[in-house]
């Protein structure tokens, strides 16, 4: 009992950083946009969020730190491809190098200086009850993750401005004659997705692992990226998804430490798993022929109003 | 003061080509500044990334042996999406080949032969153009999103490489390090320049970049890509099917993403080793954007960002510029390039008190 | 080495006049000696790249104005390493340490093209007339820091997070399980590999996975103090720091910690250089040459402990004790070392299987 107990706490803390990231890019495609730069904007969130806590010693404040490198560093692929109209595949892959660089040369003073890590958001009673952690056990990112998969299926399907950003990501021509800013919803998406990357990114020194390292996100941010279309842009999905990579993720390392039958997995088969399993149930989703239609139809095409 | 963007009756081809000289141009002025702001010497940072490796006749070997697997991949890379088709798991794709490559070696070992060589290259393509095979077909068949399908093939790809020569592949003479045999004689690489490292790999990037240019822009195949990429609807009016087309872009930037991981096996490293991926097929990307998505652009553009990678190391080892920078740079270059690219397609006008008369 | 010289071609003196490609500034007498080093990660990662900078700041110190240094760091393994070396040649470095395995055969490479440059290669194998190899003894360290895990486990069970199965993690493993249970024979160890050199938080999920199912010891053999960090938060009994004093990172927590002090040995190699003695040596130096330190203590280690500890220390030090001295057995139970013999260096740099006490890793 005891450790499915502990399973479920490492997992959540694997599963949140990248369902936060993954439910911000899942509003921008949404609203038409592909954005590429997630691992870029999450790693400037993560030094953002370091130095926050590193100066001030307030959590909170350095997830508004990372939240706002993030959005701000989204703001150049905002730029970019709205009002440039850059390509987006392209301007998102040059936003992750930059990211990267920025980061590390952002974070080099950093290095060697350890940080306090979030505490849990309910008492220390409940918090370290060995039943009860596992609702109880967290800190506030983990709830904010799960707040923010209603909130944003909420969002999408419940309110005027979501129905606007869902009509700008399907059809943006019609959407601009109605009268609605179709430039305006995608910056707004793309600032949301970059502030909940620079989140998902501070989570990283915030609930991990108290350090600064570069590159620490190693690749998450793609997974993120991978997740919204594994989730075939469904809020509750993506929370699965999350979870079932979060999980694959988990158990190998559970597994490798715990011996038993699934220890004789090569360490490399395991690494592979999460990215075989996307491509699988993908797959899956494709037959059963609903992701297409649930794919926002403007997804990474440049609004060209005059065309 | 008002602007207004006005679309251009066709693309202009002055802008075109001056966007990514002054793209580099404004790379070089502002990073200097940035650089000089943050405590670095930002003058010398650009001088030593952008001038010493070109000044340096010493360098230029190595700008050739680092552009050349950047063009070749670069060059599938730019046909691929000309039409269309985004497969960003060149990488993937370039691993593959390199392992097919070293797979045909190491079977070989031993042997002599003029034979084995094209072997492998044979079968270095075959691997990239197969790997890039998966996501054509759940494209095709499934809807599957290549973009993410690819790039996860990627990351399977990378510890395939990890698995083989840790297990099987592991040199039985190398102290347990996982790393495979060097290859013997015949399954190198050879150098086309006496006295220097420029292997054959360079002169064959040189042809395929050629060879794809003449064929895109002379080709009903180049035709086609171009079709699909920019009016799918009326390319199938034309009678061109996307799905073909799909095929085509994937496979042939899998083969040429291939034949750059054989050739880097064959020639540089001799032999599989865990840093075998070293970004190429992402950094292709790159290239494929500077060059326009045009086979001599893309050659020209693999020898830009390889000047920043030489450059870059020049410069840490100079006036101790970190690592780091050498990214923020290229990441300069291509944001000020995808920035200009709007002048290609629209001039800019001064709006003279004429408040928003509709929209452009 | 079967390296062939056929691409690569032999510059004497005067086929450098010929090939303007390959040739180097003048070595002119009364010139600082200008010192390269080559990184594979950035020296900021607390860990095995940020010991060998210290130990480059540490040869400024030493030599002061006698020496110049210049370092590169990321620099992958393979051609960019091979051209990264060539830079440093032509620049006018007449000693380079490069200091990841997976730079051996760049080294070899550009060491035939620079024959008046002096190579060092760290943790490789391949020797040249002017390429020397250099090696610390961290098994040393192992062996001190699995004394004390011996000593104060109290569930006897020590989790091992490492990179790749390569015969320095698996030599570490060894020493360390083989020191604990000359304390605690029942002593056991889980070594768990995740693939990667830098994904910190894999690593510290590695630990959390491995302290949820009973190990209350944590070691590790990759950079950076991320599993520290999590024994700390976790409150176990302890972990050690690796290449660097970790202490900053878990005050209560870390044990001890191994030292990579690569200092003297590059003051030895460049001073060597100026000297004029300079030979391509084998040197593989632990505790007693000072490469290979014992950070400080930490407050959970008692007296007895200590004690403990330090006299496995100093027996290294003085010889007197060695720790894969026979009888040992491997994990299946098969006698691989006989009583009274010690494994030779060429056995231990090679090690592929496991000692009894470790589980078999998949």
């Amino acid at each position: 009992m005891d450790i499915y107990i502990a399973i479920i706490v490492t997992l959540v803390g694997a599963a949140s950083p990248i369902l936060i990231a993954a439910l911000g890019e899942l509003v921008v495609e949404k609203a038409g946009v592909l954005n590429l730069g997630v691992e870029g904007m999450m790693l400037v969130g993560a030094i953002a969020g370091f130095a926050g806590q590193y100066y001030t010693g307030n959590p909170y404040f350095a997830l508004l730190c990372g939240a706002f490198a993030g959005a701000a560093t989204s703001l150049i692929f905002g730029f970019l491809t709205l009002s440039l109209s850059a390509n987006q595949t392209a301007t998102g892959l040059a936003l992750t190098i930059f990211g990267t660089g920025f980061s590390a040369l952002a974070g080099a003073p950093f290095s060697a200086r350890p940080i306090e890590l979030m505490r849990p958001l309910f008492p220390l009673e409940l918090a370290t009850h060995p039943i009860l952690r596992v609702i109880f056990g967290y800190a506030a990112p983990v709830y904010f993750s799960f707040i923010m998969v209603f909130a944003v299926w909420y969002f999408l399907k419940k309110t005027r401005a979501g129905l606007i950003l869902r009509a700008v990501g399907e059809n943006d021509l019609s959407a601009h004659s109605i009268g609605y800013s179709v430039i305006g919803v995608r910056y707004a998406a793309v600032l949301f997705g970059g502030a909940m990357a620079g989140i998902a990114g501070a989570c990283f020194p915030l609930l991990l692992t108290p350090q600064w390292a570069e590159r620490m996100t190693a690749g998450r941010g793609w997974i993120a990226v991978a997740l919204v279309v594994f989730a075939s842009w469904r809020p509750f999905r993506l929370l699965a998804g999350a979870y079932l990579f979060g999980l694959v993720m988990t158990m190998e390392l559970y597994a490798k430490a715990g011996g038993g039958p699934l220890s004789v997995i090569p360490s490399e088969l395991w690494a592979a798993l999460p990215y075989l399993a996307t491509i699988v149930v993908l797959v899956l989703i494709s037959i059963r022929r609903d992701a297409s239609s649930n794919a926002p139809a403007c997804l990474g095409r440049p609004f060209l109003p005059s065309n | 003061m008002l602007f207004r963007l006005e679309k251009r009756q066709e693309p202009s081809r002055f802008m075109l080509y001056a966007t990514p000289v002054a793209s580099v141009l404004l790379t070089m002025v502002v990073g200097a500044i940035i650089f000089s702001l943050i405590g670095y010497d930002g003058i010398g940072a650009v001088r030593e990334i952008f001038f010493t490796p070109l000044t340096n006749a010493y360098k230029w070997q190595d700008l050739g042996v680092k552009a050349a697997p950047l063009v070749i991949i670069g060059v599938g890379l730019s046909i691929a999406y000309r039409a269309n088709v985004w497969n960003i798991g060149a990488e993937g794709q370039y691993i593959m080949g390199g392992l097919a490559g070293t797979w045909v070696a190491l079977a070989t070992y031993g042997m002599t032969g003029p034979w084995i060589l094209p072997l492998m290259i044979l079968a270095g393509v075959v691997g990239g153009a197969l790997y890039a095979a998966i996501p054509a077909l759940l494209k095709t068949r499934l809807n599957v999103n290549e973009i993410l399908t690819s790039l996860m093939l990627t990351y399977a790809s990378v510890q395939l490489i990890y698995y083989l020569i840790r297990a099987p592949w592991k040199d039985p003479m190398g102290m347990g390090f996982p790393q495979t045999r060097l290859f013997s004689e015949a399954a190198r690489l050879p150098t086309v320049i006496p006295g220097t490292i420029v292997h054959l790999g360079v002169p064959i990037a040189v042809l395929v970049a050629l060879a794809a240019w003449f064929i895109m822009s002379r080709s009903v195949f180049g035709y086609q890509m171009k079709v699909v990429g920019a009016a799918p609807h009326a390319a199938r009016y034309g009678g061109f099917s996307e799905n073909k087309t799909i095929w085509l872009a994937l496979l042939v930037s899998g083969a040429l993403a291939g034949l750059a991981g054989v050739l880097e096996v064959a020639g540089p490293f001799q032999r599989m080793v865990p840093g075998f991926p070293t970004n190429y097929g992402f950094t292709a990307i790159i290239v494929a954007f500077l060059g326009r998505l045009n086979p001599l652009g893309v050659l020209f553009a693999g020898i830009v960002m390889a000047i920043t990678f030489v450059g870059g190391e020049v410069a840490q080892t100079t006036i101790g510029l970190p690592n780091a920078a050498t990214g923020i740079f290229q990441a300069m270059v291509l944001f000020f390039l995808l920035a200009g690219d709007i002048l290609v397609r629209y001039r800019i006008r001064r709006v003279v008190a004429n408040p928003a008369a509709g929209a452009a | 080495m079967t390296l062939s010289r056929r691409s690569f071609v032999k510059i004497s003196g005067a086929a450098a006049a010929v090939l303007p490609f390959l040739g180097t500034k003048a070595f002119a007498q009364g010139e600082k000696l200008k010192v390269g080093f080559i990184y594979v990660g950035t020296i900021n990662d607390n860990g095995y790249n940020y010991a060998h900078n210290q130990g480059r700041l540490y040869l400024e110190e030493q030599l002061g104005d006698a020496v110049e240094t210049t370092y590169v760091e990321n620099v992958p393994e393979g051609p960019d390493c091979e051209r990264v070396l060539r830079e440093l040649a032509q620049q006018g470095n007449k000693l380079i340490f490069a200091t990841s395995f997976g730079f051996g055969d760049s080294v070899i490479k550009v060491a035939q093209q620079f024959p008046e440059v002096k190579f060092e290669h760290a943790t490789g194998y391949m020797k040249a007339d002017n390429v020397g190899l250099y090696n610390a003894r961290f098994y040393e360290g192992r062996a001190v820091c699995g004394t004390i895990a011996g000593h104060l486990s109290q569930t006897g069970k020590a989790g091992y997070i490492g990179s790749f199965p390569i015969p320095e993690v698996v030599m570490g493993i060894n020493s360390f399980v083989l020191a604990a249970r000359k304390v605690n024979p029942d002593f056991t160890i889980k070594p768990v590999y995740i693939s990667t050199w830098n994904d910190p938080a894999k690593e510290a999920d590695a630990a959390r996975a491995m302290i949820d199912q009973g190990i209350d010891v944590i070691a590790q053999h990759t950079d950076g103090p991320a599993a520290l960090q999590v024994a700390q938060e976790r409150g176990i009994v302890g972990g050690f720091g690796q290449g660097a004093d970790m202490s900053a990172f878990a005050p209560e927590t870390q044990l001890t910690s191994i030292i990579d002090h690569w200092g003297p040995h590059y003051a030895a190699s460049a001073q060597a250089v100026i000297d004029g003695t300079w030979t391509a040596g084998d040197t593989w130096e632990g505790l007693k040459d000072d490469v290979v330190q014992i950070g400080p203590y930490g407050p959970k280690v008692t007296d007895e402990v200590k004690a403990a500890a330090e006299a496995v220390r100093t027996g290294q030090i003085d010889g007197s004790f060695m720790i894969f001295t026979g009888p040992i057995k491997d994990n299946t139970g098969a006698e691989r070392v006989p009583a009274g013999v010690s494994m030779t260096d060429a056995e231990l740099l090679s090690m592929d299987w496991y000692v009894e006490g470790v589980e078999q890793p998949a």
